[in-house]
């Protein structure tokens, strides 16, 4: 399977993209690319924009100007929905997750499984959630209790199996360790590495370092609604990375790497 | 960890809707004791039971409104609207009833949908355009007739509110009964079945049953009192009022709604994450407009009844019902954050409300007690739902 994916063409390329709100430039002309079974970290302060482009490319925000390329060919991406329709799945760092409905609900929020009657399969989607939940936690099965009151690491794990389950291609995690103990967020590491393997495209925003140099190919700097530098992640030390986030200062002597 | 949820959780018992199917319960003794023997009188239950059926109707639906975190505060004026201007077109008119309803339902419609649109679209506050609502079409109310009365004659329309001709007769009130209670088991065996063919856990057999066995019990005993309720002027007992048919066939409808399809599952996924229901893709414009326009068909239905029963459109016809319709709902469990609520918990609220009122009303109290009492009333319904939540952490 793996070998089939070609790693050679961009799986995304989001090229000169902007977005303002009110007269803030919050994205002011970033690019970036993202090749299959790559991780990408995006990096910077609160307020630096990753967040706001990675909402455009998940359909959250309209885009003011500049394009989007999945697989090479020019899309538009309206709406959440169509985002989800390009395989591009989103693990936020809120979770995105209705609490006072249970998990199987959850997982399918959106993309209900319906009946020849067109009335809700809640037996199907039982059933499919409870393989899902226990490939990610192998006791995680107190599937039908409201979500509000599963622990942090459950809540995770509903909300990366929304990722999983539809075959995500491009998954945007935003932060998505931030709540979580040391178990889990190994959970989460393997994960990642696991989907690299069968060729998903990730794209991580975070700001702990560890998860940088452990899970990143690439990682791409912002500051100020604009766009530092990309490098190899092997390529700078985590005092250059540093520099670049709190002073917007490319490390001097390094390439950038537009590809993987 | 399932297995260390208390039986009565994990087999979908709503300890709430049992503590106030008891506080009910509890209400009509100690009013039959008070009242002499008259209240749970089959005559006084008819009453009560079609009484409840206007404010019943329009509740299940005020759920899902309070669940979406809307509120529609406009329901009583605009069923006064719609009620007067669907008489207006039968009497002054001379539409058949038929074509008169249809003409209310479109502009039921029509109205809700201009509130739905300034709420889900302009993103005005639900509660400040319906505030407006229900100064605007009490307005409209009179405007439609000027203000004079305008009765119903037909007679068919007249038994959609109960009263003389408004019940179905024994034969009818059996029949429709077995053929619930029927329904009741047949499902029971079928979601036992449906569990077992997806390998899922069941419950013991009698756990099912007992849970069957109460509802299809309290059934039967409505339809036993029904049918003992006789007109001295008629031959035949009354039977199952009308209103209270159309009311269950609502609530059982908007239930259908709320468990099984894909719009009853977005409202309470809005009402309780409304950001992430927008980032899952959940188109919430068009949910919302749906919804009101729910409501438009409910109220509409409910103000036939109303109109039915009364004979005549009036212009004060749903006045202050709102509070009734939301302190329905409000008691019977329905979260105003948001969220969560049950269209069941709404009858029973819907009855509560009714029974405390008619309960004071046979006992003499004044006006003014009953409306102290009722207010209060409500506040202790909030009260307990505050206290309940924090107790079983669902807040």
């Amino acid at each position: 399977m793996a070998a089939m994916i070609d790693k050679t063409k961009p799986l995304v390329e989001l090229r000169e993209i902007r977005k303002a709100f009110g007269g803030v430039h919050a994205v002011d002309g970033v690019s970036v690319n993202l090749y299959p079974g790559e991780v990408v970290a995006l990096l910077g302060h609160n307020g630096a924009g990753k967040s706001t482009l990675m909402k455009m490319l998940a359909g959250a925000y309209p885009i003011d100007s500049g394009d989007t390329l999945i697989a090479g060919e020019k899309v538009h991406i309206r709406t959440p929905a169509e985002a989800q329709a390009q395989g591009i799945e989103t693990i936020y760092q809120t979770l995105a997750l209705a609490d006072n409905l249970d998990s199987v609900s959850n997982l399918f929020l959106g993309r209900e499984k319906m009946t020849r009657w067109n009335t809700l399969d809640d037996h199907f989607m039982e059933g499919a959630a409870r393989k899902v939940f226990h490939r990610l936690n192998k006791n995680f099965t107190n599937i039908r209790v409201p979500v509000r009151r599963l622990s942090g690491g459950q809540r995770q794990v509903v909300a990366i199996s929304r990722a999983l389950y539809f075959n995500a291609r491009i998954l945007i995690m935003d932060e998505p360790c931030a709540a979580l103990g040391p178990e889990e967020t190994a959970m989460v590491g393997r994960l990642v590495k696991q989907l690299k393997d069968d060729g998903v495209g990730i794209f991580l925003i975070t700001h702990d370092m560890p998860d940088v140099f452990g899970l990143s190919d690439r990682l791409a700097v912002m500051k100020n609604g604009r766009l530092v530098g990309t490098y190899r992640t092997a390529d700078v030390t985590e005092d250059e990375v540093l520099g670049m986030i709190i002073a917007g200062k490319r490390p001097e002597g390094k390439t950038q790497a537009e590809h993987a | 960890m399932n297995q260390s949820l208390p039986l009565w959780r994990r087999a979908g018992v709503d300890l709430r809707l049992v503590l106030m199917s008891v506080l009910l319960i509890a209400m009509g003794v100690v009013f039959h004791i008070l009242s002499g023997g008259i209240f749970l009188s089959p005559e006084n239950l008819y009453n009560i039971a079609q009484q409840t059926a206007v404010v019943g109707i329009v509740s299940t639906v005020m759920v899902l409104v309070i669940v979406a975190r809307h509120i529609d505060l406009s329901v009583g004026s605009v069923m006064g609207f719609v009620g007067v201007l669907i008489a207006y077109l039968q009497y002054t008119s001379g539409w058949s009833w038929p074509t008169a309803c249809l003409a209310g339902l479109a502009v039921a419609l029509l109205v809700s949908i201009y509130q739905g649109w300034l709420t889900a679209v302009l993103g005005v506050p639900s509660f400040v355009v319906t505030l407006g609502g229900l100064m605007s079409f009490r307005g409209a109310a009179f405007l439609v007739a000027d203000g004079k009365t305008q009765p119903v004659n037909d007679e068919f329309f007249q038994s959609l509110g109960g009263g003389y001709d408004g019940g179905i007769g024994v034969t009818a009130t059996w029949v429709l009964t077995a053929v619930v209670v029927a329904i009741l088991f047949a499902r029971m065996l079928q979601k036992r079945r449906a569990r077992q063919h997806h390998e899922m856990p069941t419950e013991a057999v009698w756990v099912d049953l007992l849970l069957t066995a109460v509802p299809a019990a309290v059934l039967v005993t409505f339809a036993w009192t029904m049918n003992h309720y006789q007109i001295s002027s008629k031959t035949e007992a009354q039977g199952i009022p009308i209103p209270v048919l159309i009311w269950a066939a609502v609530a059982i409808v908007l239930s259908f709604i709320v468990h099984r399809t894909r719009f009853g599952r977005y409202v309470f996924a809005m009402g309780g994450n409304p950001d992430a229901a927008a980032l899952v893709g959940i188109p919430v414009k068009r949910v919302t407009l749906m919804l009101f326009a729910l409501l438009a068909v409910l109220v509409t239905i409910a103000a036939i009844v109303s109109i039915a029963r009364l004979n005549a459109g009036t212009n004060s016809l749903g006045t202050g019902m709102e509070l009734y319709v939301i302190a329905a709902a409000v008691i019977g469990g329905t979260a105003l954050a948001g969220g969560s609520g049950s269209i069941f918990g709404s009858v029973l609220g819907a009855l509560i409300m009714q029974s405390l009122d008619s309960g004071m009303l046979l006992l003499d109290v004044p006006i003014g007690k009953r409306m102290v009492i009722i207010g209060q009333v409500l506040i202790i319904a909030v009260v307990f739902d505050v206290l309940y939540r924090r107790k079983f952490g669902e807040s």
